[in-house]
C-alpha cells in the first residue's frame, strides 16, 4: 500500500499565506470491508437502474423526452375527463355527466390503450437493447447474478413503469370526480368499487403490453427494429383481424378477432368493468365468454413471459 | 503458497471442437499472464473459471469455489472483456456506482468505492462526462476500474492492451502491475502479447490449440544467456577489429556488440581489445532473452522452452 502523499490542490487568495492552503491526502489504495449484500443488492441495483433507464434518469436530456412527454400526455387525458365531467356536471346538475355517458373510468384504457403500446414499444427495447448491443450485459453476468435474476429485475422495473403510466390518470380522474362532486364522500362511498377496477385493468394493460414490448426486445440489438416492430404488430394487427374477422364471420370469424393483439387486454378491461368499451363495442371476439378472454389474455402474457424467461436463461457471453 | 485458481483436466468441446484438452494448473498471489494464439482457449478458460460456461470434464475453482455452483463467489472477482462492455450514454462514475452495487456492497459505500477507484486509474477529473466521448484509452481505464471498484481479490483481464496504441499499451500495462503490487490485488492477464506479458507478469501460462504448452515464473523462461552485450562510447568499428583480430566471433546489434562468453578467456580478449581500440567501455554484461525471441526460435515448437515450475 502506497504511503500517504499530501496533494496541493488550491491556494487561498485571502493572503493568509501557506496555512491556508487547500490540501488532499492521496491515502493510496483501500481495501474494501464494509458489507457485501450478494444477489440480493445486486437483483436490486438492476431494478433501480431499470426504473432510471425507463424515466431517462441519470441520462442526458433527450432520454428523459419521450418518457415523460407519454406520461404527461396520459396524465392530461385523465385531468381532461375529470374536468369535462366536473364541469358538465356544475353547469347541468350533478350526475349529468354519467346520465349523457361521458367517458369515465372504464373507457379510459379504450382511449389510452394506444397510447401505453407506444410507450412501452419505445421505452421497453431501451431496457434491454443497449445492454446487448454494447456489451455491458457481459459484465451483469459475471457479477452474483444470473441472467434469470438480470431478467426479472428489469421486467420488474418495466412493469412498475408501466402500472404508474396506467394508474396514474386514472388516479387523478378519481380524485378530480371526487373532489368535485357536491359531496366527496357520498361520491367515494357511491363509487369506490372503481378504484380496484381500475387498479386491475390497468395492471392488465401494463403486464400485457409491458411483457411483449420486453419480448421483442429481447431478440434484437436494435431499438429502433424493436419499437418498429411492436407498433407495426398492433396498429396492423387491428385492422387485418377486424375486416377479415367481419368477412368471415362465425366462429371461425370470432377466433380471427381474438388475434386482434390490441384487443386481448381490453377484453379484459371489459369483464372487470362489466361493459363493453368503445374498441371492443365491434370486436366479435367479444362475443366470446368471459373465461375464454381471460385465458386468451393470461395465454399472451404468459408465453412471452416464459420465452423472455428461456431467452435469458440462455444467455451466455 | 496458497493457490488462488486451480484448473484440473478441465476439458471443453464445441460441437466436436475441442476448444480446452485435458489442462490443469494453478495459479497463486501475483500476475499471471495466459498467452496463447487466438482460439488457443484462453478466453473459455477465463469463462470456465467464471462460471459463465459449463466444462465438458474437469474442475476449475477460484478462490476454492466453482462459480457456477456458488455464483456469489463472483463478488470477490473481477472480470474484463476484451471486447466493448461499456454504455456509452451515462457518466463514469454512475456506471461505477452501479457496478459496485452489482457486487453487492450498498449504495453509499459503492458511490465512494467507485470515485475513488476511478482516481486510482486517473480518471477523476473525466468521471462526470458521458462515457460516450472516451477515448480507447480512457474506456479501457473504466474497463479496468470496474474490475476493481468492488475490491476483489482477484481480477482476470482479457486482453487489456487490445487496440492501444503504444502509449495507451504502456499505460494499461503500467496500471496492471500497479494493482497488484500497489493494491495488493492477483490478476490472471491473459494475452497473446507475449512483449506485454514478459514486462507485466509473474508466471505465465501458455496455451495452444486448446493444450497447456508451458507454465512457470517467466524468470525461467527469461534467464540469463551466455552471450555478453558491451556498448562502447566511441571508436565501435575499431573496437571489434580487435576482436576479430582476437578470433572472436561478433555480432551487432541493439546500439552495441555480442560475444559468445562460454569460454572466459573471451573476457580477456575483451579488456584487451579496449585498450587496443581506446574504446571506452559504457556497458557490459550478460544478455537476458526476451520470451518473444524464444517462441520465435522455437517456432511452432514449444517443447524446447525450459520447464517451468508447476
Amino acid at each position: 500500500m502506497t504511503t500517504p502523499e499530501k496533494v496541493v490542490t488550491a491556494s487561498s487568495s485571502n493572503g493568509a499565506g501557506d496555512d491556508a492552503e487547500g490540501t488532499v491526502f492521496d491515502i493510496g489504495y483501500q481495501h474494501y470491508d464494509g458489507p457485501r449484500e450478494g444477489r440480493n443488492r445486486a437483483r436490486l441495483s438492476v431494478y433501480k437502474e431499470g426504473l432510471k433507464i425507463s424515466l431517462g434518469l441519470g441520462r442526458g436530456p433527450r432520454a428523459k423526452v419521450l418518457p415523460w412527454l407519454f406520461i404527461g400526455a396520459l396524465t392530461l387525458i385523465g385531468a381532461g375527463m375529470a374536468f369535462a365531467a366536473i364541469t358538465i356536471d356544475r353547469l347541468a346538475g350533478d350526475g349529468t355527466a354519467e346520465a349523457v355517458g361521458l367517458p369515465s373510468h372504464s373507457d379510459f384504457y379504450g382511449i389510452a390503450s394506444i397510447l401505453m403500446f407506444i410507450f412501452a414499444a419505445i421505452s421497453g427495447p431501451e431496457l434491454l437493447c443497449p445492454d446487448r448491443r454494447d456489451g455491458v450485459i457481459n459484465l451483469y453476468l459475471v457479477r452474483p447474478l444470473t441472467g434469470t435474476d438480470y431478467i426479472v429485475a428489469r421486467w420488474g422495473s418495466f412493469i412498475t413503469i408501466m402500472l404508474v403510466v396506467a394508474w396514474l390518470p386514472q388516479i387523478i380522474l378519481m380524485t378530480g370526480l371526487t373532489m368535485g362532486a357536491e359531496v366527496p364522500a357520498d361520491y367515494l362511498k357511491d363509487n369506490w368499487l372503481n378504484i380496484p377496477k381500475f387498479l386491475g385493468a390497468g395492471a392488465a394493460l401494463a403486464v400485457y403490453s409491458g411483457t411483449i414490448a420486453l419480448l421483442v426486445a429481447g431478440f434484437t440489438t436494435r431499438r429502433a427494429y424493436a419499437s418498429v416492430f411492436m407498433v407495426g404488430l398492433f396498429t396492423v394487427s387491428t385492422p387485418f383481424t377486424f375486416g377479415l374477422a367481419q368477412e368471415i364471420g362465425g366462429t371461425a370469424g370470432k377466433w380471427l378477432s381474438m388475434f386482434n393483439l390490441s384487443n386481448i387486454p381490453m377484453h379484459v378491461n371489459d369483464a372487470i368493468f362489466d361493459s363493453v368499451s368503445g374498441v371492443t363495442m365491434d370486436a366479435p371476439a367479444g362475443e366470446f365468454d368471459t373465461w375464454v378472454l381471460v385465458s386468451w389474455y393470461f395465454l399472451w402474457t404468459l408465453i412471452p413471459a416464459g420465452l423472455l424467461l428461456f431467452r435469458y436463461r440462455r444467455l451466455s457471453v | 503458497m496458497e493457490s488462488l485458481l486451480s484448473v484440473e483436466n478441465l476439458t471443453k468441446q464445441y460441437k466436436g471442437v475441442v476448444a480446452l484438452n485435458n489442462v490443469s494448473f494453478e495459479i497463486s498471489d501475483g500476475i499471471t499472464g495466459i498467452l496463447g494464439e487466438n482460439g488457443a482457449g484462453k478466453s473459455t478458460t477465463i469463462k470456465i473459471v467464471l462460471g459463465l460456461l459449463e466444462a465438458t470434464s474437469g474442475t476449475a475453482k477460484i478462490l476454492g469455489e466453482t462459480a457456477s455452483e456458488n455464483i456469489n463467489i463472483r463478488s470477490r472477482l473481477g472480470y474484463m472483456p476484451e471486447h466493448d462492455c461499456l454504455p456509452t450514454n451515462v457518466t463514469a462514475a454512475e456506471f461505477l456506482t452501479h457496478m459496485a452495487e452489482l457486487s453487492g456492497l450498498p449504495p453509499s459505500h459503492a458511490r465512494s468505492r467507485a470515485a475513488d477507484t476511478l482516481r486510482h486509474v486517473g480518471l477523476f477529473e473525466e468521471r462526470y462526462r458521458s462515457m460516450g466521448g472516451y477515448s480507447t484509452g480512457m474506456k479501457q481505464r473504466v474497463k479496468l476500474a470496474q474490475t476493481l471498484v468492488h475490491d476483489p481479490a482477484i481480477v482476470l483481464l482479457d486482453e487489456p492492451t487490445a487496440g492501444l496504441d503504444p502509449a495507451g499499451r504502456e499505460e494499461m500495462l503500467d496500471l496492471v502491475r500497479k494493482t497488484h503490487r500497489e493494491f495488493g490485488i492477483s490478476i490472471l492477464f491473459s494475452s497473446h502479447l507475449m512483449a506485454d506479458v514478459e514486462r507485466t507478469c509473474d508466471r505465465i501460462i501458455v496455451l495452444r490449440g486448446g493444450k497447456l504448452v508451458q507454465s512457470g515464473e517467466v524468470k525461467s523462461f527469461t534467464e540469463e544467456t551466455e552471450t555478453v552485450y558491451i556498448v562502447v562510447d566511441t571508436n565501435k568499428d575499431g573496437f571489434i577489429g580487435a576482436l576479430e583480430k582476437r578470433g572472436v566471433d561478433v555480432t551487432e546489434g541493439d546500439g552495441g556488440i555480442y560475444v559468445e562468453g562460454s569460454d572466459e578467456s573471451v573476457y580477456d580478449h575483451v579488456r584487451d581489445a579496449l585498450v587496443d581500440a581506446e574504446a571506452p567501455l559504457r556497458r557490459m554484461g550478460p544478455r537476458r532473452r526476451a520470451l518473444t525471441e524464444l517462441f520465435e526460435r522455437e517456432g511452432d515448437d514449444f517443447s524446447d522452452l525450459p520447464e517451468g515450475v508447476r
